[in-house]
């Protein structure tokens, strides 16, 4: 008994520390929400709370000067559909890597790798040419064809392969468990917070993309994502702070509720420990 | 056709990495490759080969005094920002290991920084950070110009890189401190071993494939760093901030030098992959898979 | 699955075989060009069809719903059956990015007919292949005196090696704000107009018991070369690079710079200075009594300031009291390109004279604080009503009437280089204590190198 008050005690003093360093890390985020309800006057002092959350304009404006929810639906298919494609990759790529020895096998793991060490600016007009050449300008495929390759989710997955015990596959090898079956009846099923934690990286990085998908629907304006109507709130000299903040406000609410639907699923990873040692 | 079972193994290994390595040529290293060719050439600010000048390129990329300030900045930034995302994130996620009646509203704070983008963390932060309206003086009492005095703005810059990084890894270190099989943890709480020793000599070695993978990218990352910089800073104060992925932005696809362009983002590969493969040496060594 | 990825294959080996063909198959397009006129007498007349155009434009925040307004009523108002579809393309930057990669995969059916651009897509317009200038459409479809009716500081920005590009349509100059309640109470009623008023002000300041320093900012290239063209010189030969490409400094042997780096150590050395990149923020909060800003921004100055104190507009600081008046100008302006269709070109240079056109000048000037760049725009109700309500726009607009030619902004090819490395030879002078000789040897080093370099591929 007295044990058991203590680690409560000891919990909610653990609880206390995590919503302290919660708040101070999750502050820009509040920094920005508050931000959207404030008039340009206020933001010109250092006054964190605005006079009055009834103050709208912000988000009106926002939404008067920009398609911001068509741009959503735009943002909300290319990332859903980049993501899953990129996922999808990563798998079979880390599943190839860590189930079966060839010849070349750690070359073509660095080969994938390097890709990661490549920066954007230097593909962006190669990759334009290229993908005008396939035809794929001002369309959907166009503008996440190029992000299809994620060294770093096959590296991730790769980790996480190699942590299963080889008995796993053994077992299932025995039970006449072929390897295409191994890997979506079991293997992934075990990796479920893995794959739902690279799934939400990976959406909000397709959700915040830019440059490319601008470029890409050059003559198709309606096709644009959400980043380019955030930036056409941006007015040209001077920064209007309150405005684009209230536009940021605006695309976050998907990723909250990306946030809320797969937090559930993020933790799944073999909770109950049975599979290992 | 029968196939034997070698073949056929090698077929399905073809079928699983065909795609991402077509994709990998076509988009990333067919790209790549064609911008390197820039590196040897005189290249007009069309965009035109010139003429083939050798390694000069080279030469006076190298000579340039912003050239080797961008480099340092460049090791600076990333050996700060590495290790105090590691620390961050294990520490964040050792907090959250435990399942508690709050966890969920902390562990949602703890990976909200994901779901912003650069561009407009960039601006919350310049915005918190101004010296004069911005909340961070004004609570903490200071007068400080993060991001506009030289001593100061590349480690406001770091601050914000951290930031931008801490949702996605604090996620992985959660996941693998609760993957850790409970019987392990329950055979040391019987040995009556302490919280440090236990940290230290249990879970971090159980969990040391995703510090090696947080360690990696991140070093990956932070070379590569170049947003704040582009968005905040412009490399200065007095090119203070400036990072080579920067210059290669600015001085290089920002005033169409292409050959410049090329130089450095070849220094910068080799940097970034130099130091991946060091660090797979010692993977061999350190990291432990079950 | 695995059919699929096969294809992909033999698709990228077709690619890269299309590389090598598609540069031959466009050359043809290049030399049409000058047909064109040959072919006037057969030419259809604007009116004759409906015309579908391609507008790209920068325009965001309130510029943006304005420009979507323009566009409108372009479409509902021309009697030609023109259209015009306005594609908003992100930042001027973004813009400039996606024209020369555009350019560079000679992917010419992309090209709009009409775009907005900004000072850092002057030369890949220029070297595109594809311009449709202004000098072109003038004389394609003459108007004796038309370019008589615009301001000439505000056309000459957007010329090149002589020939005039596009038309201004957001215009700005950049002016000296003050913090009038400051000012009386160091017993100041005018403005400081030099650097020496500067440090003179500062001591009054001071005086009077106040701390707050008066001036917060480091030079960069373009404020550089407005202050050394109050001073008569370029900062770079070829009239700043407007005449040709720059080949060397201008601004050495005349003497200018040095001139120029002593003032400004003299106003740094009287404390007047903080040696910091210029924000509004510090001048907004009441921290410094004078900043120098974009004449475009009064409107935004004033919101944020919002009567904590007032706020007076007077013409960019001078280097000393012999120096000339003025300031560069900066903005946008509107540039055609070439679609080989004369029908398209016609329509197009109606909607360019549209959006400079007098009337809509005066409206944008009077929504956004940009100056008319149409001198009838001063004539509208629309402009003087807003010169009544803001006295502080009629400085700017007056300015750019009295800025000398020498005043005129920088084209060079490393642009960014040479913005970063004037802040950083001057800030350092601050910093480290140089004197106003080796700070300007340094940075002759310097910008001699980037423009040598510069030549080395591009002559």
């Amino acid at each position: 008994m007295k044990r058991y008050t203590k680690e409560r005690l000891w919990d909610a003093l653990v609880s206390c520390i995590a919503i302290f360093l919660g708040l101070i890390i999750v502050f820009p985020v509040i920094y920005c929400i508050l931000g959207a309800f404030k008039t340009p006057a206020e933001f010109a002092s250092p006054v964190l709370l605005p006079k009055s959350f009834a103050y709208l304009e912000n988000f009106r404006n926002a939404l008067h000067q920009a398609p911001l929810l068509r741009y959503m639906v735009n943002s909300f298919i290319t990332a859903f559909a980049g993501s899953f494609i990129r996922l999808a990759m990563a798998v079979c790529a880390a599943f190839a890597l860590t189930h079966y020895d060839f010849r070349g096998k750690k070359l073509c793991f660095f080969f994938l790798l390097g890709t990661m060490m490549m920066p954007g600016d230097t593909l962006l007009m190669a990759n334009y040419a290229t993908v005008s050449r396939l035809g794929l300008l001002n369309s959907y495929l166009g503008m996440i064809i190029v992000s299809f390759v994620s060294a770093s989710q096959m590296f991730l997955l790769r980790q996480k392969f190699l942590s299963f015990p080889k008995a796993l596959r053994h077992a299932a090898m025995l039970d006449g468990c072929g390897d295409l079956r191994y890997l979506l009846t079991i293997l992934l099923p075990l990796c479920r917070g893995t794959l739902t934690t690279l799934f939400v990286q990976s959406f909000l990085s397709l959700w915040n993309a830019y440059l490319w998908p601008l470029m890409v629907t050059a003559s198709a304006p309606d096709m644009r994502t959400i980043m380019v109507g955030i930036t056409k709130l941006n007015s040209w000299e001077d920064t209007n702070y309150e405005l684009v903040l209230a536009g940021v406000t605006i695309s976050l609410i998907p990723s909250f509720v990306l946030f809320a639907l797969m937090r559930r699923n993020l933790n799944k990873d073999n909770t109950d420990g049975s599979l290992n040692g | 056709m029968k196939l034997n079972a070698k073949q056929q193994k090698n077929l399905k290994i073809l079928g699983f990495l065909a795609p991402i390595l077509i994709f990998s040529i076509l988009f990333v290293y067919y790209p790549f490759c064609r911008n390197l060719i820039n590196s040897l050439y005189a290249v007009s600010d069309k965009g035109e080969l010139l003429r083939f000048v050798g390694l000069d390129n080279f030469r006076s990329v190298f000579s340039r005094r912003d050239f080797r300030q961008f480099f340092a900045n460049t090791l600076l930034l990333t050996a700060i920002n590495v290790p105090v995302t590691l620390f961050l994130t294990i520490l964040l996620g050792r907090l959250a290991m435990k399942k508690r009646r709050l966890s969920p509203v902390y562990e949602t704070m703890f990976a909200l920084p994901m779901s912003i983008s650069m561009s407009a963390a960039a601006m919350i932060f310049k915005s918190m950070f101004s010296p004069t309206l911005g909340c961070v003086n004004a609570w903490l009492g200071l007068k400080l110009g993060w991001f506009e005095s030289r001593d100061t703005a590349l480690y406001t810059c770091v601050i914000l890189t951290v930031w931008m990084g801490i949702g996605f890894d604090y996620l992985l270190f959660q996941s693998a401190f609760r993957g850790i099989p409970r019987e392990i943890l329950e055979a040391a709480d019987l040995d009556g071993t302490g919280f440090f020793t236990r940290l230290f000599k249990i879970e971090l070695p159980l969990i040391s494939p995703t510090v090696f993978y947080v360690l990696c990218t991140n070093a990956v990352l932070a070379l590569m760093t170049s947003g704040p910089m582009i968005l905040i800073t412009q490399g200065g104060p007095s090119r203070s901030t400036g990072t080579l992925m920067y210059m290669m932005y600015a001085s290089g696809f920002g005033s169409s030098n292409y050959s410049l362009a090329a130089v450095v983002s070849l220094v910068a590969f080799c940097l970034t992959f130099g130091l991946t493969l060091l660090s797979f040496l010692f993977e061999r060594k350190k990291v432990f898979y079950q | 699955m695995k059919k699929l990825f096969s294809l992909v294959l033999v698709l990228s080996l077709l690619l890269s075989g299309c590389g090598g063909a598609a540069p031959a198959e466009t050359a043809p397009v290049q030399t049409a060009a000058p047909e064109t006129t040959e072919a006037a007498a057969t030419e259809p007349v604007l009116g004759s069809a409906p015309v579908n155009l391609t507008f790209w434009h920068s325009a965001s925040d309130e510029a943006g719903v304005l420009m979507d307004k323009y566009i409108a009523e372009f479409n509902a108002s021309n009697p030609y059956g023109i259209t015009v579809k306005g594609i908003y393309q992100g930042q001027y930057s973004d813009a400039t990015t996606l024209l020369k990669t555009l350019l560079s995969a000679e992917n010419y059916s992309e090209l709009p007919d009409v775009m907005q651009m900004d000072a850092t897509g002057k030369m890949a317009y220029v070297n595109s292949g594809k311009a449709f200038t202004t000098q072109d459409a003038l004389a394609a479809y003459p108007q004796p005196g038309f370019l008589e009716d615009y301001l000439p500081t505000a056309l000459t920005n957007w010329q090149f090696a002589g020939t005039q590009l596009g038309l201004p349509f957001a215009t700005s100059t950049t002016v000296t704000y003050y913090n009038a309640d400051l000012l009386s109470a160091a017993g100041w009623d005018k403005a400081p107009d030099t650097f020496a008023d500067i440090s003179a002000l500062y001591a009054d300041l001071t005086a009077a018991g106040r701390t707050e320093k008066v001036l917060q900012t480091i030079p960069n290239s373009p404020t550089l070369a407005n202050w050394l063209g109050q001073l008569g010189s370029y900062l770079v030969n070829n009239r700043n690079g407007a005449d040709g490409v720059a080949t060397a400094l201008d601004c050495v042997d005349s003497g200018a710079l040095e001139t120029f780096l002593t003032a400004w150590k003299a106003m740094y050395d009287s404390g007047a200075l903080l040696n910091e990149g210029s924000s509004s923020d510090l001048f907004i909060s009441g921290g410094v009594a004078v900043m120098t800003g974009s004449s475009s921004n009064v409107h935004s100055i004033l919101t944020k300031v919002d009567g904590a104190f007032e706020v007076g507009v007077a013409p960019y600081l001078r280097v000393n009291a012999d120096a000339a008046y003025g300031a560069g100008v900066s903005g946008s302006c509107v540039v055609m390109f070439d679609s080989g269709d004369s029908l398209r070109k016609a329509a197009a240079w109606e909607f360019v004279k549209y959006l400079t056109s007098a009337e809509v000048q005066a409206d944008f000037a009077a929504g956004t604080g940009y100056i008319p760049a149409h001198k009838g725009a001063m004539d509208t109700a629309v402009y003087q009503d807003l010169i009544a309500q803001y006295p502080q726009y009629a400085v700017a607009y007056q300015q750019l009437m009295d800025t000398p030619e020498t005043i005129t902004s920088v084209t060079v090819g490393p642009s960014k280089d040479f913005y970063y490395a004037v802040m950083q030879g001057v800030s350092d002078m601050l910093e480290y204590d140089q004197t106003p000789a080796e700070a300007a040897e340094i940075l002759e080093d310097e910008l001699t190198m980037l423009l040598e370099d510069y030549l080395r591929s591009n002559s």
